[in-house]
């Protein structure tokens, strides 16, 4: 499976894989018109790592907006590295926000809610 | 017939169909085929109820897990239109704070010029309308330059910000007070005329020279000069502001520390 290694744009976030390493990075904005084309590559690659890899998988997020679709795809994400660990994979989510901007950490936490595995939320200056 | 009954008949056959008392009598062999053709019945009747039993736990099942395959898409919509409009509110807070920088001076707080325009704008077609007119006035700090110059450019704010204060503190609710660039300040009484915004001015011109500014040791007085003008119909607020210049220039000329009309 190919490495993602995609731009930010005015209304996407910039999104960088690395099997390697077993992280997958997102930051910025998220309301492109098209959610799914975004987001499509995104998932197959973390089913596919999940499926072929055993090593831990850690998602880093600096993420801004999300309008309603780029939060409905987050939550499948999400859904997804939740079952991958109850299944016994070991996967992590990182989510850094600027401390000037409290709210993104109020909606990290509700992304948060139904999630086992550890889901940090972490500020940053 | 009841259950029993039925037991005890069967028994009955078969201990009938087992004589060998029986056997060879024509009744026996009709007996017989009677009875296989009933077991065979029999039987088929019980496949078919465990079959349609089999069916109906099936399509429970499959309800349930509907019901439960619903139950969590509807979890999830509830928790993206949650999580969708506190983003919504975000947006909203970020785009009153924006809307706000882009109208509002960061030092004073105080209206900055492109709000100024924009009120000026909506007084003059009010005024136009309502033939009530507005009072437009003009205030320039006293050696504004002097103090900054001597004593830096952080007193400087000082005295602008004390002077925005003082502004704020004597106005009403739908006046505006700005700040029209570097030590000018501007102030718009919306249906007011001459003598009464005189008087305001006058009281902000005492308040202002009866403040005292401490900076190390020293004490600063200061005050500010005031030019003001009533809006003349039909003229364009340009030519409002021009003559309140005018006039706060005349105030300079005469000594400053005091209020011009013209």
């Amino acid at each position: 499976m190919d490495d993602l290694n995609i731009p930010a744009s005015v209304s996407t976030p910039a999104i960088q894989s690395n099997w390697q390493a077993g992280t997958l990075a997102m930051q910025g904005d998220s309301y492109p018109e098209n959610s799914y084309e975004l987001f499509s590559p995104v998932f197959e690659w973390l089913q596919a790592f999940l499926a072929q890899e055993s090593k831990p998988l850690s998602m880093e997020l600096q993420l801004v907006y999300l309008n309603t679709s780029s939060i409905k795809f987050m939550m499948d994400i999400f859904d997804l590295l939740e079952d991958a660990h109850r299944k016994g994979a070991s996967v992590a989510v990182n989510w850094r926000y600027d401390r000037q901007n409290e709210r993104i950490a109020e909606l990290a936490e509700e992304f948060k809610e139904d999630c086992t595995f550890p889901f940090n939320i972490i500020a940053k200056n | 017939m009841k259950l029993d009954d039925h037991l005890e008949l069967e028994k009955r056959i078969e201990l009938l169909l087992a004589d060998p008392a029986y056997q060879g009598h024509p009744l026996h062999e009709a007996l017989s085929e009677i009875w296989e053709l009933f077991r065979a019945k029999l039987a088929r009747v019980e496949r078919i109820t465990k079959l349609s039993d089999a069916y109906q736990l099936m399509a429970q099942k499959g309800t349930v897990s509907m019901s439960e395959r619903f139950e969590k898409e509807i979890r999830q919509l509830e928790r993206i239109v949650r999580i969708s409009d506190r983003y919504q509110e975000m947006m909203q807070e970020i785009n009153a704070a924006l809307v706000k920088a882009a109208t509002h001076d960061p030092l004073t707080g105080l209206a900055n010029r492109t709000l100024i325009i924009k009120r000026l704008v909506q007084e003059t077609s009010r005024a136009s309308r309502s033939g009530h007119p507005f009072v437009l006035a003009m205030l320039d700090v006293d050696y504004f330059k002097q103090f900054n110059d001597r004593h830096g450019h952080e007193v400087g704010d000082r005295i602008l910000l004390s002077i925005a204060q003082a502004m704020r503190s004597s106005v009403r609710e739908y006046d505006l007070c700005g700040r029209w660039g570097g030590d000018e300040f501007l102030m718009l009484f919306p249906e007011t005329r001459l003598p009464e915004a005189n008087s305001v001015m006058e009281r902000l011109r005492h308040k202002v020279q009866d403040m005292e500014l401490i900076v190390g040791s020293d004490a600063l007085s200061i005050s500010v000069s005031i030019g003001m003008t009533e809006y003349l119909p039909e003229e364009s607020f340009s030519d409002t502001i021009n003559r309140a210049d005018l006039a706060l220039l005349e105030a300079k000329r005469n000594g400053r520390n005091c209020c011009f009309s013209a």
